[in-house]
């Protein structure tokens, strides 16, 4: 646990919303215009003080950066990264077939009104990629990037009150799954080549003290892409691999200091076929670090505390559960937030419980998955609940 | 008795394209075939009713398609001794809407409010609806035949006939209230004697709290509303109780709802309403948590509780075991017997407006079947019928 257990401490996903002044820099780099690299990097460090002193103002006690400093998406970002990636924009389907799932069949129409208004996953109009190609070997690249966002959130973070702080990282299971590969003879390999070059973002964040976040949507929502016609037997078998891959990335980095994310894809869509919590909570729990953040506030996933009626939670472990949504406009009543922190903290111990978020609340840049009014004030309900929680478990 | 969770839901559903085209036209005031739009608007509600049979709703609606303008709005086509003026009554604040500003600013313009001037009363309010309202029950009582599934049809309950009125007419306001009342009355008594449930919804009840009383002065909002529910009461005065639902909720904007009025503080007064089932939300995250006021509050005996356990404030549909969750915790509290499976409010407050894709509706829709079968098995055993 990142800090005494007296109490229910308040966290999030990781992304939140950008600030006009820093999208505008960002909308540049994207489009390949010429911007002035320092005023972007005062900006970005001007926005990431900002941003941590909101989160402390309205109550979250462990901060992130808001991923400001990543380009693309929460995964995408790590392609400015890695050596031995190439982004082809032709007519492959890239992206787009990595999401493809039975739900986007089943609701066609509301898809293309849905990506119509919001753009491609709601990823914002904006929001561009191309297929990205494995053409040489993957390595790290990207020290002075994660090392600029390191020292970003620890200028904001010292002095702000705030209690510790995260980074969110990619899974190598996240990292552009439908890649296509012209360098690699086993897909196994390029994974592990992927897993290793991430280990350097991993360790070099909790090296530098802060807690390392994994990120991991396409674990989970990958089922919804292969079943059916697959089963769910393929699918486990598809992620196990995903897992020993993340696990050779964890190895040597103190659990302590780490946590998971996952979840079904943030979309505000009807995710009706995602895999239940239940069929792959085994693997989520094998991997190696402390935390492990799930959603449990949207109307699909809400009722999955009980899996915790029956899956022990290993000694020394600690769930994040995700106590807002941001698949609607209302925002939570605090005492809602503390019924889902109780019940949950009845299973697996108060002192097990750390408060958060279902998912981020921008996925990417150009993301916005409520308004930010609403965000922060989802955030204040968050913190607001788990002071009441706190009162009914500690009193 | 069913020895096992009934489902209905608030009323409203999406109406078909084809059918919004005729009603736009009618509401413009163009020459249109009406005859062509009775037999569309007959196709439409048997369609309707057989969709939502098909979806496993017990208790089904006509989706409202024969109304005009709104949910509430239409009443006023059906209403003598008023009149509508571009005028201003004095509005409240709207506390929701101080304190999210930007939100609101972005949020209306993507919404098509519907349009109505000030009601003004100049003469004694009269029903005039009688051969709208009989096309209503007799086109939904045509879908209805040979369907295995019972009917209501929601009307507008007076506090939410004229939320906000000018007086011209009456001693004073609580008379007016009155007159609305008895005007209404000859609405409710209509669909009682026709065998179908009547709802009368009363969405401005509870969010007047927030418009007119900036959320914050309970007291003078409580006086406000007992006289409402007084005027309720007169209007359905010696209707059966047992055909008679009372629909509440807080509006049905997809907006943060942080100032609207807790269910605890206005329960007792919903209570007084002399309905046989109350239709609250439960399904959204502002309002989740009340099911715990039923922990203290005693349901009348002989009255029934209709929790709303689906929301059409997101996309995700609710999953079934939540659905079952949500109804088997209140069926615990109030007594299997005394619960239905509902949802927070309809999907289509208005002709135009759609809150969820209509594949979503659906979708929900029979999800609260699926949850109301898992909670009867949960509640009855295997004998659940």
């Amino acid at each position: 646990m990142p800090a005494p257990a007296n109490r229910i401490l308040t966290t999030h996903v990781g992304s939140l919303v950008r600030p006009d002044d820093l999208l505008a820099f960002i909308a540049k780099q994207q489009e390949g215009k010429p911007y002035d690299v320092a005023a972007y990097e005062s900006c970005l460090q001007r926005s990431v003080a900002d941003v941590v002193k909101k989160q402390v103002d309205v109550g979250i006690g462990i901060v992130s950066d808001g991923e400001y400093g990543k380009s693309i998406s929460w995964s995408r970002y790590i392609l400015d990264r890695l050596s031995g990636f190439e982004e082809r924009r032709d007519k492959t389907p890239g992206f787009r077939s990595a999401v493809a799932g039975k739900d986007r069949r089943d609701f066609a129409e509301f898809y293309e009104e849905y990506e119509g208004t919001y753009g491609f996953v709601g990823m914002g109009k904006a929001f561009k990629t191309g297929t990205w190609v494995v053409t040489g070997p993957i390595k790290y690249t990207g020290h002075a990037l994660i090392q600029r966002d390191i020292e970003d959130v620890k200028r904001a973070v010292a002095g702000s009150g705030a209690i510790d702080a995260f980074l969110p990282l990619v899974a190598p299971a996240s990292v552009v799954p439908q890649r296509i590969d012209e360098h690699y003879k086993w897909e196994d390999d390029a994974l592990f080549a992927i897993a290793e070059a991430v280990r350097e973002e991993y360790k070099a964040v909790v090296d530098a003290g802060l807690i390392a976040q994994i990120d991991d949507a396409f674990l989970a929502s990958v089922y919804d892409v292969m079943v059916p016609p697959r089963t769910l037997a393929d699918y486990r078998e598809w992620a196990e691999v995903r897992i020993e891959a993340l696990n050779h990335a964890l190895k040597g980095i103190p659990q302590d200091r780490t946590r998971y994310h996952i979840c079904w894809g943030s979309w505000n869509g009807p995710h009706t076929n995602d895999v239940p919590l239940k069929d792959i909570v085994d693997l989520v729990l094998r991997v190696n670090v402390g935390g492990y953040s799930l959603e449990m506030a949207n109307p699909r996933h809400e009722h999955e505390w009980r899996v915790w009626e029956t899956v022990k939670l290993p000694q020394g472990k600690y769930l994040l559960p995700g106590l807002v949504s941001h698949a609607t406009n209302i925002v939570e009543h605090p005492e809602l937030v503390a019924e889902r922190i109780v019940r949950l903290a009845k299973l697996v111990g108060r002192e097990n419980v750390v408060a958060s978020t279902d998912c981020g609340f921008a996925q990417g840049p150009f993301a916005r998955r409520v308004h930010p009014q609403i965000m922060w004030a989802k955030l204040r309900a968050l913190a607001d609940g788990a002071c009441i929680a706190t009162k009914q478990l500690w009193n | 008795m069913a020895e096992r969770i009934l489902t209905t839901h608030v009323g409203s559903l999406i109406r078909p394209p084809q059918l919004v085209e005729y009603i736009e036209a009618i509401e413009k005031g163009l020459k249109v075939d009406m005859k062509a739009f009775d037999a569309l608007l007959q196709q439409s509600v048997n369609e309707v009713v057989k969709r939502q049979e098909q979806a496993g709703i017990d208790i089904v609606s006509d989706g409202e398609f024969g109304k005009f303008r709104s949910w509430s709005f239409y009443v006023l086509d059906r209403l003598d001794g008023i009149e509508e003026r571009e005028i201003e009554v004095p509005a409240g604040a709207g506390k929701d809407r101080t304190l999210f500003p930007e939100f609101y600013a972005e949020y209306f313009p993507t919404q098509r409010l519907p349009k109505r001037g000030t009601v003004v009363t100049v003469g004694p309010v009269k029903y005039k609806g009688q051969a709208a309202l009989r096309k209503d029950i007799e086109i939904f009582k045509n879908a209805l035949k040979g369907a295995n599934v019972e009917g209501f049809l929601p009307v507008v309950a007076p506090a939410s006939a004229a939320p906000r009125f000018k007086n011209e007419y009456y001693k004073n306001e609580e008379e007016a209230l009155f007159g609305f009342a008895e005007a209404l009355r000859e609405e409710y008594k209509t669909i009682v004697d026709s065998g179908l449930y009547v709802q009368i919804d009363d969405a401005f009840l509870p969010y007047m709290y927030d418009v007119a009383f900036a959320g914050t002065d309970l007291e003078n909002y409580r006086k406000w509303a007992a006289v409402r529910i007084d005027a309720l009461n007169h209007a359905i005065e010696g209707l059966p109780e047992e055909k008679i639902r009372y629909h509440i909720c807080w509006g049905s904007f997809n907006t943060p709802h942080v100032s609207d009025v807790a269910l605890k503080d206005i329960v007792d007064l919903v209570l007084r309403v002399k309905a046989g089932a109350y239709c609250i939300e439960m399904g959204n995250p502002r309002h989740e948590h009340e099911w715990r006021v039923w922990e203290k509050v005693k349901l009348p005996a002989g009255r029934k509780l209709v929790p709303g356990v689906i929301s059409h404030s997101t996309n995700v549909v609710e999953h079934p075991e939540l659905v079952a969750e949500r109804l088997v915790r209140v069926a615990k509290l109030v007594g299997r017997e005394n619960v239905m499976g509902g949802t927070d409010c309809g999907f289509a407050q208005a002709p135009h407006v759609r809150r969820v894709h209509p594949s979503i509706m659906w979708a929900k829709l029979e999800s609260l079947a699926e949850g109301a079968r898992i909670a009867s098995r949960e509640l009855w055993g295997r004998k659940a019928a």
